[in-house]
This record gives C-alpha cells, sequence and structure tokens, in this order.
C-alpha cells in the first residue's frame, strides 16, 4: 500500500501510480511532486485509457500539414500569391466544468481551445460549439440554467475576442440531465511555412521559458483530475473551486500582441516554440514542451507573477489559471517579445499583474525541476512524468440496443410534420446563436446555420474559403455507438459537400462515460471502430481530437455516447460555393443518396413514440452520391442543397424554402414520395431540369414552384406558417 | 416583509476597479483606491437568518469561487462610496436572477456600488465623489447616483 | 493628395481589420494607430472608432475610452471639423465622449446607447439603416442617395438609444437623427429595430455634421462574398452592400 498519508483531498491517483512513482524516484515524492503526477497522469493530460486505442485513427492524407500531437493539428487550405495556407484546428471539451459553473465553464472552453489554434502561430478566425443539453422544460431547472448560461459563456467569451461563430448544433435529452457536454471548436488561418511548433525544437537547449498572461492565481486548482473523475453532486463546492475564472478582455490583447510577435519572429527569422497553459498548470506545458523535444526544464516558481501572496508551490506549479502561454524563446529574442507584451501591448495595465516574464529555462539535462524559495521542490525525469502510461482496461463488446424489425406504419404527413419542425432537435437554432456573434471579422460568407456548414474567406484579397460542420447525434448514440460515429463523420462531410466545398480533414471529440465500468468503456472503444471505419471509406484524416470520460450520473448512468465530429472544407473560389435557399420555380428536386425507409434513432420515431431498425450504411452508395453532388456542382447545374438529417427530406425541403423566404424570394415546392420524414441520409437537391446530371442513384421527387407552398401528396403547406412553427419553439430558452 | 441590503463583491482581482482609479487620477482626483461592488436591495418574505444562504444558492450572482457576500447595516452608501442605479433596470435585474430567483424575495434592486479611498487611506470627500459621479461613474441619461 | 484616416484600437477593440481593409479597400489612405502610439492621432484628417469591447465596457460601455488619452486628440479634431465615425463600440465611446449628439459638454454625455430592449441582452442579426437626413447635411453622407438603405448586422448588447424627452426632442429638432432602423424595402417599424432603441436611432450626428455615430456595422456587410444572394457583378472581392458609407466617407476626407 502507498502511504496514507500521501493521499491527500483533491489527488485522484490511484495507489498502483502513487507505488510507481515512490519506486522509480527512490523516494516519497514531495508534495508538488504529488500534485504534478496528479495532473500529468489524470486521464485528461495522458488519455491513459483511451490513447492506444485512438491511435488507430487514420491521420495521414495529402491535405494533412500537421496532424495529432501538438496543440492543434493543420490542413492545407489552398494557395494565394505563392504563399501556402493552412487552416488550424482544435477541438475540446469542457463538459465537466460546464455543468458545475456553466458560464465560466463555458467561456473557458472557448478561452483554451483559442489558445490551442493561437499558439501554432495562427490567427484565431472562428469558433464553433457543439452542445448536449438535458431536458428544460422546466424553467427552474438546473438544466435550464446550464443551457443558457453555457450559451451565455461561450458569446461573450468569442464576442469580446472578435472572433466570429461559424458553427454548432445543439440537442436537447435528459441523457445530458447531469452531464451536460460543451465541445467547442476553433479555427485559425496560417502560412503553412510559418507555423510555430508547441514543442522544443532542435537546439533549443537554454533556451528562455517566457510566460505570458493572467498572473497565476489559485483558480482552476485541480481541474485536470477533476475532469477525470465522475461528478458528485455532494462536491459542488470543491468543484466550483477548481473551474477557472475567463478574461476574455485579456485574451483579446494578448491574441493582437502574439500576432505581432509572430510577426517579429518572421520578419527576423528566428524560431521557436509556443504552447498554451491547459491542464496541469505551468508545470504540465512546461514538462510537454521541453519533452517532446527532447529536453529537460529548469523553472524558479518565485519569478511566476502571481495574484496573491503565500500561494504554495504546488498551487503556482499546477493551477489552472486562465489566459496564459508559454514561449521556449532563444535567448536574443526574450527582450523584445517581453517589450512587445509588457509595453506596446501594456499587458500589466490591462489586467492586475498580467505580463510577460522569464520563468526558467530548457536543459539539455531530461530533468524537470522546480524551485521555490531556494529549494528544490521537484525532481524527476521528464520522461517519467510526462511518458506514456497505459491503462488497459476491460471492455465489452457493445450490443445494439435495437427493437426487431418493426413495421413502419403509415404516417400522417399533414400531423406529423409539424411536430417534427417545431421538435427541439429540428427547430430553428437562431434564438441561441443570435446570441453570438458569426460576422464580426466581416469575413463570413455563409452565416451558422443559414447552410449545412458555415464558410469563411480568411484571407484578405484571396477568394480561398474554409467551411466547418459538425455532426454528432445523440440518439443514433443511444442506440449504437459504434453507428453513431460513422454516422457522425458520414453527416458531417455531407454537410461539407453540400455547400459546394471539398472535404479537407476531421477532428473528434470522444464524450463518453466511465472506462472503469467494461460496457461505458466498450462504447468508447465501438466509437472509435465507427470513426476509423468512416473516415477511411472517405478518404480522410483526423487532425486533431479529445477525449472526455466520467461522464456519468452520480446514479451512473452514462451520457449517451457521443463522438462528435467536425469537418474542415475547402474551397479555391469561394464564388463556387452553393448559396443558400431555392433559387427558381420549375427546377427539379432530386434526392440523391440512401432512401431507406427505417425509422430508428429518427426525430419521426420519437415524435410518434414508435421504434424500427436503423438506417443501414453503404459507404459506396455514400461515395457515389458525394460524387454525384460534386459533380453537379462542378458542372453549374446544382442550384441549392441540403442534406437529409434529422427531420428527413421534408425537413431538408422546408429548410431550403425558408433560407429562399430569407432572401426575399417566395418558393416553394410540389413533392410527390410516399414517406418523406425518414432520415437515412443523403441529399435533397435543386438542379436545372436540364438532364445534365447523371442521375443514376437519384431519384428526382419533385418540382420547385412560383409559390410560398409545399405540397406534399396532395397536402398543402404554407411556408409562413410552417416557418412560424420552425422558428419559434427555442425562443423561449433563449428569449 | 422587510427591505434588506446585501452586498456581493469579487475576491479576486477587481480589474474594473483598477481601470476606473486609473481613469479616476486622469480627472485629476485624489484616489488612491477604488473598491466596487454589486449591492442588492431586496423585499424580503423569507427568514431573515437564512437571506444570505438564500442569495448564495442563486447560481446569477453569486459564485463562491468568485465572491463574497455580506449583509449591510446601513440602506445608504457609506462614507466615500456612491450607489449608482439604472433608470430602468427592472428587466435587466429580473434576467439578472435567472428563471430561479431567489426564494423568499419578493423584489429587488440593483446597485453598482463605487467606493473611493484618497491617498491618505480616508474615505474620498463629497466634493471629490461628486466630481467622480459627473465626471466617470454615472451617465445621468439612464443612470442617478446616490451618495 | 488623399487625407490620412486613423483607425483607432484600444485595448478591447476587435474589429479594427475589417475596419481597416474596408476603407482601404474604398480608396482611403488608412492604418491602425494602437493605444501605445496614441501621440501619432494628432498628424491624421480624419479618426474612426471601430466596434469591439474597449476596456471591457467597464463601468457603462465607452466610458473608460472616452477619458482615454487618444480621445483628446479625437475630440480636439473633431472641433477643429475633422471627420470622425464611430461604428458600434466606437459609437458608443463618441456618445460618452459627448461628441454625438453633442448638446451638451464634452465628456458629460447626454444620451447613452444602452441595453438592448425589452430583453437586454447581446444580439446578433441582419439590418437596414436608412439614412434620415438630407445626404448633404454631413459631408460624412454626402455620397449617398436620399433615403439610402445601408446593409449591416447589428450586433451589440447595448445599443438602445436612451436619453430624457427634452433631449430625444432636441435630437430630431436639431437633425441630428442620421440613421434609423428600417426593413429591406425601407419600411419603418417597431419590427426594423433589433433593440427597442428610442427614435429607431441606429446612428447620430453632431451639429456641425462632421461627428457620425452608428451602432449596426456596414463593414461586415461590405464585399460580394459577405452577401452572396445579393452580390453584385462578377469579382466576389470586390467591395459592396454597406461599403457605400465608407466609400463617401473616404470621399469626405479626400475632398478636404
Amino acid at each position: 500500500m502507498a502511504n496514507p498519508e500521501l493521499v491527500r483531498p483533491g489527488v485522484a491517483l490511484r495507489d498502483d501510480e502513487l507505488r510507481r512513482i515512490a519506486e522509480r524516484l527512490g523516494r516519497e515524492p514531495s508534495v508538488v511532486e504529488l500534485h504534478a503526477f496528479d495532473a500529468q497522469w489524470s486521464e485528461h493530460c495522458s488519455y491513459k485509457s483511451s490513447r492506444h486505442h485512438l491511435k488507430r485513427l487514420p491521420s495521414e492524407g495529402a491535405d494533412v500539414v500537421l496532424g495529432p500531437g501538438q496543440d492543434a493539428g493543420i490542413l492545407h487550405l489552398g494557395e494565394h500569391a505563392g504563399e501556402r495556407y493552412g487552416v488550424v484546428v482544435a477541438h475540446e471539451s469542457h463538459n465537466h466544468p460546464s455543468q458545475v459553473v456553466p458560464y465560466e465553464g463555458a467561456a473557458t472552453g472557448v478561452g483554451g481551445i483559442v489558445r490551442d489554434v493561437l499558439c501554432m502561430g495562427a490567427e484565431v478566425i472562428a469558433v464553433a460549439d457543439a452542445l448536449r443539453f438535458g431536458k428544460v422544460d422546466d424553467p427552474g431547472s438546473h438544466a435550464r440554467y446550464v443551457a443558457r448560461s453555457a450559451v451565455d459563456g461561450i458569446g461573450a467569451y468569442a464576442n469580446a475576442i472578435g472572433v466570429p461563430n461559424l458553427a454548432g448544433d445543439v440537442y436537447f435529452d435528459a441523457g445530458f440531465d447531469d452531464n451536460c457536454l460543451v465541445n467547442v471548436i476553433a479555427l485559425g488561418i496560417v502560412k503553412e511555412s510559418e507555423a510555430i511548433a508547441s514543442y522544443a525544437p532542435p537546439g533549443a537547449g537554454g533556451w528562455d521559458l517566457v510566460l505570458v498572461g493572467k498572473s497565476t492565481d489559485p483558480s482552476g486548482f485541480g481541474g485536470a483530475s477533476f475532469s477525470s473523475v465522475p461528478l458528485d453532486a455532494g462536491d459542488e463546492a470543491a468543484n466550483k473551486g477548481a473551474v477557472q475564472v475567463p478574461d476574455p478582455f485579456l485574451k483579446n490583447v494578448l491574441m493582437r500582441a502574439s500576432y505581432r510577435v509572430f510577426n517579429l519572429l518572421h520578419e527576423r527569422g528566428i524560431a521557436a516554440a509556443f504552447k498554451d497553459l491547459g491542464a496541469g498548470g505551468i508545470m504540465g506545458c512546461s514538462a510537454e514542451l521541453a519533452a517532446s523535444g527532447g529536453y529537460g526544464a529548469d523553472l524558479n516558481l518565485d519569478d511566476v507573477n502571481v495574484a496573491v501572496d503565500g500561494m504554495a508551490p504546488e498551487v503556482i506549479a499546477v493551477g489552472e489559471a486562465q489566459e496564459r502561454l508559454l514561449w521556449a524563446l532563444p535567448p536574443e529574442a526574450t527582450a523584445d517579445v517581453l517589450r512587445i507584451y509588457n509595453e506596446e501591448y501594456s499587458l500589466p495595465e490591462i489586467a492586475h499583474n498580467a505580463r510577460a516574464t522569464v520563468v526558467g529555462r530548457l536543459t539539455a539535462e531530461k530533468r524537470y525541476v522546480l524551485r521555490y524559495r531556494g529549494a528544490v521542490v521537484m525532481d524527476v525525469a521528464v520522461e517519467f512524468l510526462t511518458g506514456s502510461i497505459r491503462d488497459e482496461l476491460p471492455y465489452v463488446e457493445v450490443i445494439r440496443h435495437e427493437p426487431e424489425g418493426a413495421e413502419l406504419p403509415a404516417v400522417d404527413v399533414e400531423r406529423a410534420f409539424p411536430r417534427i419542425l417545431a421538435h427541439p432537435d429540428v427547430c430553428s437554432r437562431e434564438p441561441l446563436y443570435r446570441h453570438y456573434d458569426w460576422v464580426v471579422r466581416g469575413t463570413t460568407a455563409i452565416a451558422r446555420d443559414a447552410a449545412d456548414a458555415g464558410m469563411l474567406v480568411p484571407v484578405p484579397g484571396s477568394p480561398l474559403a474554409v467551411t466547418l460542420s459538425i455532426a454528432g447525434n445523440p440518439r443514433l448514440g443511444r442506440i449504437d455507438a459504434r453507428y453513431a460515429a460513422e454516422r457522425a463523420v458520414l453527416d458531417a462531410v455531407r454537410r461539407t459537400v453540400a455547400v459546394g466545398a471539398r472535404p479537407i480533414g476531421l477532428t473528434d471529440c470522444l464524450n463518453f462515460g466511465n472506462p472503469r465500468k467494461a460496457e461505458q468503456y466498450g462504447e468508447l472503444v465501438a466509437a472509435i471502430d465507427g470513426l476509423d471505419r468512416a473516415a477511411r471509406e472517405l478518404g480522410l484524416a483526423f487532425v486533431s481530437g479529445n477525449v472526455s470520460l466520467y461522464n456519468e450520473s452520480s446514479a451512473g448512468v452514462a451520457v449517451p455516447a457521443s463522438a462528435i465530429v467536425a469537418c474542415v472544407g475547402a474551397l479555391d473560389d469561394v464564388s463556387q460555393a452553393i448559396v443558400p435557399g431555392l433559387k427558381s420555380a420549375g427546377s427539379a428536386l432530386l434526392w440523391i443518396g440512401s432512401r431507406e425507409l427505417a425509422v430508428g434513432g429518427s426525430v419521426l420515431a420519437d415524435v410518434l413514440g414508435i421504434d424500427g431498425p436503423l438506417p443501414s450504411i453503404s459507404y459506396d452508395a455514400e461515395r457515389a452520391a458525394i460524387g454525384i453532388v460534386a459533380g453537379a456542382i462542378a458542372a453549374g447545374t446544382l442550384l441549392s442543397c441540403r442534406v437529409v438529417a434529422e427531420g428527413g427530406m421534408l425537413t431538408a425541403l422546408a429548410r431550403l424554402a425558408f433560407d429562399a423566404r430569407r432572401a426575399g424570394r417566395a418558393l416553394g415546392a410540389e413533392l410527390d414520395f410516399g414517406n418523406p420524414l425518414c432520415e437515412a441520409g443523403g441529399f435533397l437537391c435543386e438542379v436545372r431540369d436540364a438532364p445534365v446530371v447523371d442521375v443514376s442513384g437519384t431519384l428526382k421527387v419533385g418540382t420547385t414552384i412560383a409559390e410560398p407552398r409545399l405540397i406534399v401528396n396532395g397536402t398543402n403547406f404554407d411556408v409562413g406558417q410552417l416557418y412560424d412553427v420552425w422558428s419559434k419553439p427555442l425562443a423561449e430558452i433563449y428569449p | 416583509m422587510s427591505e434588506r441590503l446585501v452586498e456581493i463583491a469579487l475576491k479576486i482581482p477587481d480589474n474594473a476597479a483598477f481601470t476606473a482609479l486609473l481613469a479616476l487620477r486622469r480627472l485629476g482626483l485624489d484616489v488612491a483606491r477604488v473598491e466596487r461592488s454589486e449591492v442588492w436591495r431586496f423585499d424580503d418574505r423569507g427568514d431573515p437568518a437564512t437571506l444570505a444562504d438564500r442569495v448564495r444558492a442563486n447560481e446569477t450572482i453569486f459564485n463562491p469561487n468568485k465572491h463574497r457576500l455580506v449583509e449591510l447595516e446601513t440602506m445608504r452608501p457609506r462614507p466615500g462610496e456612491t450607489w449608482i442605479e439604472r433608470r430602468d433596470d427592472g428587466d435587466e435585474v429580473r434576467a439578472h436572477l435567472g428563471g430561479k430567483g431567489i426564494a423568499g424575495v419578493n423584489a429587488s434592486r440593483r446597485y453598482a456600488g463605487w467606493r473611493l479611498l484618497t491617498s491618505g487611506g480616508e474615505p474620498a470627500s463629497r466634493e471629490t465623489l461628486a466630481a467622480a459621479v459627473a465626471g466617470l461613474l454615472c451617465n445621468p441619461a439612464i443612470e442617478k447616483a446616490i451618495y | 493628395m488623399s487625407g490620412a484616416i486613423a483607425v483607432l484600437v484600444f485595448p478591447g477593440t476587435n474589429s479594427e481589420n475589417e475596419t481597416l481593409r474596408l476603407l482601404r479597400d474604398c480608396g482611403g489612405r488608412a492604418e491602425l494607430v494602437h493605444w501605445s502610439r496614441g501621440e501619432t492621432l494628432g498628424d491624421f484628417d480624419a479618426y474612426v472608432l471601430p466596434g469591439g469591447f474597449a476596456y471591457e465596457d467597464r463601468i457603462r460601455a465607452g466610458a473608460i475610452s472616452a477619458h482615454d488619452r487618444m480621445m483628446d486628440f479625437v475630440i480636439g479634431g473633431a472641433q477643429v471639423g475633422k471627420l470622425v465615425m464611430g461604428v458600434c463600440n466606437g459609437a458608443q465611446i463618441l456618445l460618452e465622449a459627448g461628441l454625438v449628439p453633442g448638446t451638451g459638454p464634452i465628456r458629460r454625455p447626454a444620451a447613452a446607447f444602452t441595453d438592448n430592449a425589452p430583453v437586454p441582452h447581446f444580439v446578433c442579426r441582419h439590418v437596414y439603416m436608412k439614412l434620415a437626413v438630407a445626404p448633404a447635411r454631413s459631408p460624412i453622407t454626402a455620397a449617398l442617395p436620399d433615403e439610402a438603405l445601408i446593409p449591416s448586422f447589428a450586433a451589440h448588447g447595448q445599443g438602445r438609444l436612451a436619453a430624457d424627452a427634452a433631449q430625444l426632442d432636441e435630437i430630431v429638432a436639431g437633425d441630428r437623427l442620421a440613421f434609423v432602423y428600417a426593413h429591406a424595402d425601407g419600411r419603418l417599424d417597431d419590427a426594423a429595430v433589433p433593440n427597442g432603441s428610442a427614435l429607431g436611432c441606429a446612428g447620430l450626428i453632431n451639429a456641425a455634421g462632421n461627428v457620425l455615430a452608428i451602432m449596426p456595422h456596414p463593414e461586415r456587410d461590405a464585399w460580394n462574398f459577405n452577401h452572396l444572394d445579393r452580390r453584385q457583378g462578377s469579382d466576389v472581392l470586390a467591395p459592396s452592400g454597406g461599403s457605400v458609407l465608407f466609400a463617401s466617407f473616404v470621399a469626405a476626407v479626400d475632398a478636404r
């Protein structure tokens, strides 16, 4: 047994891990070392129970500039004026903090993901959010408070730093009552030749370690291990203390000052490393930066700018105060970098004791050393601290919780369709996202939810465009984790194709339950299988990702399996974008892709209270459908398009009519298809009536008309009335 | 029913107070320290002994990680202090209290409290307060100041 | 020789780059002036205050910035007739500085752009600003047609004009209500106003007509790619839409 005196409140290390540390050190660890290992060996930092599975995911491809492993991945966007431009992308969760203190928790989620992109040397161009909240029907429920406050926090943070919200989704499901999911994604733009590494490059021995940003305070102490155990409602006060305090105003200035530093380094041709402080604080950041380049580090905690006197060294070392980054700089650059942050951008006048300051240096000896008040308080082999600890946990194969093939009943479309449009998973998200700024920077070409993916024009003077789409349907996750993961990839990719973009890469965030329960762990493993299969079938790589485990209620119930996937797309010329909304009367409506009449996991099944099998997945058919749509776009025959997803083909058509209405075009359609509410997949496309596209694998389901009506198998819907039904429900939650 | 005042202030560094201090000095005022708080006036029907706990339970206005809470004996600003109230604050106050409100509390008003201390550590004079209010702390088109 | 336009960057400003880009795309000789270089502002002929959250809107939106050293130059310049335009947070700063509506002393605000109503919350929404004065009322609007409709985005939590009745009367009587919110077809009604603003006000101008404060952002609906639906001409990167106001501003600066 480990020394029981070492087991302190707030330390989540297990006995076997404590024993391993003491054996390796040949002594009992110091208090600082104990907290350092606690953070560094937490699930949050080490991915100890998921990393060996994640390794399977495809991570290479023609568009991959930088795969997983650093703070963010980089994908090749295109060339302009002889420069190659990359899109930096990062994807993370901030689930536990957002459940406990939703405003701060969600805001710091945005703050963290923005730093991950910034520290690659990139200008941050967009954020996105995938949200999963509990049932919010009761105005006094904690779930509603979380749903509102998390959105407020995301909005306030991104608005203040001036980064548009480009994409996102939200679901409301009782499975998230005790564990909301707040996944955030950020995009940046960088000249590929100017990307900055988050590891120490060759020759970095003796370089200065420069800590930049907010003064270190006691907030967020214990955050890494807090994110790595199930939430216990009884510990709420203690949990709140582990949530950091956001300061987007300081971040706004830090970002702009860092852009200035990037310029200086490029002008002088100076190499450097830059890394975000996240889990594990100063210790975690500096140790990983050093170790991944083959160096050690020697830091003096007395040189850290702190917010209050008398902080214990372990709090300074591993506390997770926000808005901090770490540079490793050749000493000749240090003075100029300090001047930019402290004088030109006057950090000390922006926030109490904020600054850039030298806190240590990289060393050739691979030791990780911390000093405090003249004494060495930590001295360990850096690779032992950051190296691959691994938990081989038992898991059981997931069995699909699916009913036997029930007969699909006849559906009364006239009654069912308005209920589907008003369903919380289908209705308009505008009441939510109008709280976000989605047009700051003046680069927005297709706004969030105006089409299946958001689109930006990120390089001034260039027509290059980047898109972002998100998918991850928890109703599918409840039924089959592997299937849901495959569909998340397919849906995100199809959404990219539907706006006229070429998918160039993927990110994922795996939000699952307790890995120490074989069934919950089995869902995670199955989801990774699903991601792997779908990405390989479509020839795409994952360049960034994150795992959030222990999303389990105090009753021991895990959240619905939630592999949330984002897809980045590229266009060489934004003028090739598919502009949202029906364009003209007399066009043909084609359904391209799977039209299988299976209702498992669908909104229709939820509305009718029925069940049935999941639609099957055929990658041959998916690739063919994507090829047909891309071909129609290239041929100039595709006028408008939406993917068939939640709410089925008729919902996709209604959205196209709503998009047209918003643009002042009163258009509708006449439709003839048996059950237009199934959501097996595919694309609903408006095409010029000339038979230019290869129509194999497609079905003409109707024709557009010059009136704002949808006539479905003879039933007549008024587009304006449908719009009212669809646009209002979330306004009660987000007034 | 009783009228009760509760002060909620940050226990972490208050950057807004720091910025206000720099701006007041630019106005040429003798101010060495600025303390900022949110002062709530509640019409309370609950047990007076539990008011503080009931306020602490409202997650939108009190975060134990950031705030400390004091019940005020006084019904008026203290020496060196001004309370700024928005003229049309009703909707904002309701929104700020969130869906749940505070158990037992019927109605509430909110003030931004600013306490100015001179270089001698004394509460600022009424003249200094008046200059700070007119020059920076209060926009009379939308706010009124009590001091 | 074209006039030199300074785009001011306060700590917390967030819209400086698109503001600069649009002024330049409209032919303006513009550059960013950062708060630590504020002493160079005297060398410029015109000032643009972009959007953001300068000084984190501490105390009130615009309150701290109105006292910033940089504003000494802007106020001094406005008093000798230099052209000044504030957008969103920039408009809030001009109002707190007393430059608009300009009915009271400097740095003694007579009105406010304050919390949106009925819901006091940030809102991001496409809007149209309609010119509510004769174009010749101000050099800044001189190149616009009568009742020009400027497509823009409202993106603010505090954009509602609030003032007492006498002030509002003075704003109207003094022809200082420069822009009102309108629908795409020019109609005016409450539904066109995103924030409950008094008088449906989207923009104010001072008595001399050389200082304009607008809450919406024309620079976010200012290039063809921002509005693919309303795209004009073949160049997807060309300025259009809301750029007409910036073009009018640049023309006025260059005419001086």
